[in-house]
């Protein structure tokens, strides 16, 4: 209570504050810097170049026309300026008055491939003392027809929990499911998250820019993000009036002999319509049987269908937004993978390989599930004043969820399992910045889901409230950055269960609050050199399945039973980010502490379930206090204009201090070493680029006693290989890209594959990738 | 504290409660249904030696609404020493109007399913080949007096070529003795061999087992 209490008082006066400064500000003596950003060779305006200034936080995007607008205090001003394939410029200039000043750009000889590896302005970062991750550009680019899990292992501290070669989802510092928030486009997924055999439902060819939180994130994305967020941003819509632009990828894979087709249709209006905009795309995905480097697994094909439509009108001062995404698959589930038995299990790990062989195909057969996902979102902003904007967002979202199992005697076509769930979403924030150094956001949500299953039982049919309100203050003060913010949140959850013995429907009403809260720093010691420091506060209230779960988890022999009267988990979350970037060199170092009481797990409680197929254990949800603490050092060097060396190590140590314990399935270390070599063009081929890396996996020795059914497996080490290239096709550059991924067909199991029980990994897998882009209409054409 | 929550909800409550589902679809719970469910499995023997010597031995499930298992019934079952009986499987879902019985499709899925017996204690481990119905790794018991029972299948399904199915057998009893029968049904869509090892079971329970 004294808690919450003080949490509010500290909400107020945050506000109070802000708002106190926000007038001052304006009286501060501070000047205008602006300019133009232009190609030098032919004299385009370059829109969304970055514009910092180096050795504090500052920083904007030119605009569409290439304007760029700074504010900065008198003095001198050392401008660091960049643009993706263009040669970064780094200037100092003396500030006495408003002023003037433009760039030149010139493109850089290796192209688009150029990692220019110094420090981008993070002032969007809506947690600027949190570590964030982007991933882009050529990387992004490498991971197209992978999904979302896979395409996040790049990322220092992330890696995925697996069900099998078409089912991962993403896992940050050690935990996955509901703990890690999701965002498409803005908005928070909301679908059946807690199991572990439900992958995110995104597509990641929307993405033009996939965001890493790592750490608790609760302030800004509400309870339960209290292991990190992860977010998938199209790129803006284009605002370049009368143009028309399309983008064909294609991706093909010899292993699963994966085909993945997405295409792309943007444009932006003229004339009277100036200012409308729009985007379609879809993506159609299909994959058959994976192979491991000695044997095919049986019905593991999968087949994806995605759509995605964007409007949106920009007004100088106004805009408002409208989304819509559906995304359909059907992913096959590996045979031989229910079990009926604990005995039945113990054989199958004892012989580790399908007993039976199977041939490639397309065919998707039981066990399979099906999932679809609709997303609608509008959303509206209205800039109040340079420096203010409140923003306003409506979202909806369906998932229908069917599991077929596999039957052995009934002649049934219905699913095991139906869950359909719905959410509505609103949310309102309001950003505000002074001159002075004080920017911040205010903000509300609320959300309303409703579940409704069909057929088996394994969770209720519920309806949940939430609502929430925060704050988050920045304040910038020469080489420092200041952040504090505070957030409460209200859940009310009434679950409507079938009551298993006296066949009547049992109502029970709980709810749930809880106060989040952020507090960082950041001392940018020289300018290539940073130290940020940041605690936060979260918590997470017991999701539907720990609370009423009451079955059968057929894959892992377990039978699963919830427990209605846990209470919310809360993690404090401590890291220590240390960053120095120069023109040769990146190295980033993060290490973190997350301390999680109450955190839910599921035990076994050594008794049995007797089910007709035998004998299954029991797992009971129960909550202890844990740890998580870990390190992650991304290192970049540059030693050559034309190569990248990149070495990427992640540790994580987890312990339960209530049982003496280590926690299950916590990712063993993971090295991740490569090179690229850029050998610039030669002929046609323009901007050649040959890489390799290493991937080391450890062997996870830190394992509870007596939570899992067979040892982790052996450390593994893979090899993977690419080369990349441009062509002209019809007056633009398409890329071309040629993956290898385990080069050495190397035959291993990993321990965070629920499936590591029954089967090897994928073995050797080649990639094509194709992406060209086209122009239909140009700037201002008459139509 | 109460007047805290309230506020939050007036904010949000008007936009929200208008845009949400109504909850009266959630409340309307569905019936819980399950694809396929064993209610009773049963084991009927007739003695070969006087059709009028019959017997059976019938391991029941009792379900809850979830469909989850909340108790077992076993019967025990007794054989005259030194006979040969004819058996046939007969099992039920009794969950289902009408009741479904759950042998007679196995007969029409016969090239999916594999019936196995396992008597116990044992003192020798058993013959393996894809005529055995016995259960490959039984523990082999050499102290304790052993079960005299042996058992063969009898049918056999449409699989080239053809394999045994186990829905009818022959049990043959030897001197007097007492112990376990373990009986299990695997299923092994696409992958039936003979063997135990593929696909995964769909029954495994054990009968008292007393021949007299």
């Amino acid at each position: 209570m004294v808690n919450i209490k003080f949490t509010y008082l500290f909400f107020i006066t945050m506000v109070f504050i802000s708002f106190c400064y926000a007038q001052q500000g304006e009286n501060k003596a501070l000047f205008q810097l602006s300019g133009i950003i232009t190609d030098a060779s032919n004299g385009a305006s370059l829109p969304a170049a970055t514009i910092s200034v180096k050795g504090t936080e500052l920083g904007v995007q030119s605009d569409k026309n290439g304007k760029y607008i700074l504010k900065v205090s008198a003095g001198k001003v050392h401008l660091y300026c960049q643009y993706l394939g263009y040669m970064a410029e780094d200037t100092i200039i003396e500030v006495s008055a408003n002023r003037q000043f433009n760039f030149l750009l010139h493109p850089s000889s290796q192209g688009l491939k150029q990692i220019t590896i110094q420090a981008t302005a993070d002032n969007h970062k809506e947690i600027a003392t949190q570590n964030l991750t982007v991933l882009q550009g050529t990387d992004l680019d490498r991971t197209r027809g992978l999904s979302l899990g896979e395409a996040l292992k790049s990322v220092t501290g992330v890696t995925t929990y697996q069900t099998g070669p078409s089912i991962a989802k993403p896992v940050i510092h050690g935990l996955t499911g509901s703990r890690v928030a999701i965002l498409n486009n803005g908005v928070t997924l909301q679908a059946q998250q807690w199991g572990q055999e439900h992958a995110p439902e995104i597509d990641p060819f929307v993405a033009n820019q996939i965001e890493v939180i790592k750490g608790a994130a609760g302030i800004r994305y509400g309870a339960d993000a209290i292991s990190g967020v992860i977010s998938v941003n199209p790129k803006p819509l284009p605002t370049d009036t009368g143009s028309m632009d399309a983008e064909v990828n294609a991706v093909g894979m010899t292993n699963s002999r994966l085909g993945a087709f997405s295409a792309m249709l943007e444009g932006a209006l003229g004339k009277k319509l100036a200012g409308f905009s729009y985007r379609l795309q879809g993506t159609f995905k299909r994959a058959g049987n994976t192979s491991t480097p000695d044997y095919v697994l049986g019905n593991t094909g999968l087949m994806e269908d995605d759509f995605s439509a964007a409007v949106q009108y920009h007004h100088k001062n106004y805009g408002i937004e409208g989304y819509f995404s559906n995304f359909n698959t059907k992913l096959g589930i590996e045979y031989d993978t229910e079990v009926g038995s604990i005995t039945d299990l113990e054989q199958k790990i004892a012989i580790g390989h399908p007993v039976t062989y199977y041939d490639f195909t397309y065919l998707i057969d039981r066990p399979y599930q099906t999932v679809n996902h609709s997303t609608a979102k509008v959303k509206g902003f209205l800039n109040i004043s340079d420096s203010s904007k409140i923003e306003l967002q409506y979202s909806y979202q369906v998932n229908t969820r069917q599991e077929f199992e596999e039957l052995s005697f009934s002649p049934s076509l219905a699913p095991a399992i139906y869950l359909q769930i719905h959410t509505a979403a609103v949310e309102a924030n309001f950003d505000h910045k002074d001159g002075g150094g004080f920017s911040g956001t205010v903000g509300l949500s609320g959300v309303n889901q409703g579940n409704i299953r069909m057929y088996g039982y394994l969770i209720p049919n519920y309806v949940d409230y939430d609502g929430g309100a925060y704050v988050i203050e920045k304040y910038r003060h020469n080489k420092w950055l200041f952040e504090a913010g505070a957030r409460y949140d209200y859940r009310w959850l009434q679950a409507y269960a079938f009551d298993a013995d006296q066949a009547k429907i049992n109502t029970t009403t709980t709810s749930y609050s809880g106060t989040s809260a952020t507090a960082g720093a950041t001392y940018n010691l020289t300018d290539n050199l940073k130290i940020t420091g940041n605690y936060s506060a979260a918590f997470r209230p017991p999701s539907i399945n720990e609370l009423y779960i009451d079955g059968v988890h057929q894959s892992i022999g377990e039978f699963e039973i919830g427990d209605a009267n846990l209470k919310t988990e809360r993690a404090n979350d401590f890291s220590l980010d240390l960053n120095y970037t120069s023109k040769w060199l990146l190295v980033d170092l993060e290490g973190y502490y997350n301390r999680i009481n109450n955190f839910i797990f599921e035990e076994p409680t050594d008794q049995y379930y007797h089910a007709q197929s035998g004998a299954l254990l029991e797992f009971q949800y129960t909550q202890a206090n844990v740890f998580f603490r870990g390190a992650d050092l991304n290192v970049l060097i540059k030693p050559l204009d034309s190569l990248d060396i990149s070495s990427k190590t992640s540790l994580i140590y987890a312990w339960n201090e209530t049982i003496h314990d280590y926690l299950i399935y916590t990712p063993p270390t993971r090295l991740q070493n490569g090179f690229t070599y850029h050998f610039g063009n030669l002929g046609a081929f323009r901007n050649i680029s040959v890489g390799a890396e290493n991937i080391y996996v450890a062997k996870q020795t830190h394992v509870p006693v007596g939570y899992d059914f067979a040892p982790p497996p052996n450390a593994y080490s893979l090899y993977n290989a690419h080369i990349g290239f441009k062509l002209i096709i019809n007056k633009t550059l398409a890329d071309f890209d040629i993956a290898a991924n385990n080069l050495t067909n190397v035959a291993y199991k990993d321990y965070l594959d629920r499936f590591r029980y029954f089967a090897d990994e994928p073995g050797r897998n080649i990639i094509f990738r194709l992406r060209v882009p086209f122009k239909i209409l140009n700037n201002n054409n008459k139509q | 504290m109460i007047k805290r929550k309230h506020a939050v909800y007036a904010l949000l409550g008007t936009a929200l409660f208008y845009a949400s589902c109504s909850s009266k679809s959630e409340q309307a719970v569905a019936p819980n249904i399950a694809n396929e469910t064993i209610t009773q499995a049963s084991l009927k023997f007739t003695n070969q030696a006087n059709v009028t010597d019959t017997t059976s031995c019938t391991y029941t499930f009792h379900v809850d609404n979830n469909g989850n298992v909340t108790s077992v019934d076993s019967t025990t079952l007794t054989l005259k020493a030194n006979s040969k009986y004819n058996a046939v499987v007969y099992m039920l879902d009794q969950t289902q109007s009408p009741v479904f019985v759950v042998s007679n499709e196995i007969k029409d899925r016969e090239n999916y399913h594999l019936f196995f017996y396992q008597p116990t204690p044992i003192n020798a481990a058993p013959v393996i080949s894809n005529t055995s119905p016995y259960i490959p790794g039984t523990p082999v018991n050499t102290s304790a007096a052993p079960l005299n029972l042996a058992i063969q299948r009898t049918d056999l399904d449409t699989n080239n070529p053809p394999l045994q199915i186990g829905l009818t057998t022959v049990f043959t009893t030897g001197a007097a003795s007492t112990g376990n029968l373990r009986w299990v049904l695997r299923h092994q869509p696409n992958a039936k061999n003979g063997t135990y090892y593929p696909g995964s079971s769909d029954l495994d329970v054990n009968f008292v087992t007393v021949i007299k």
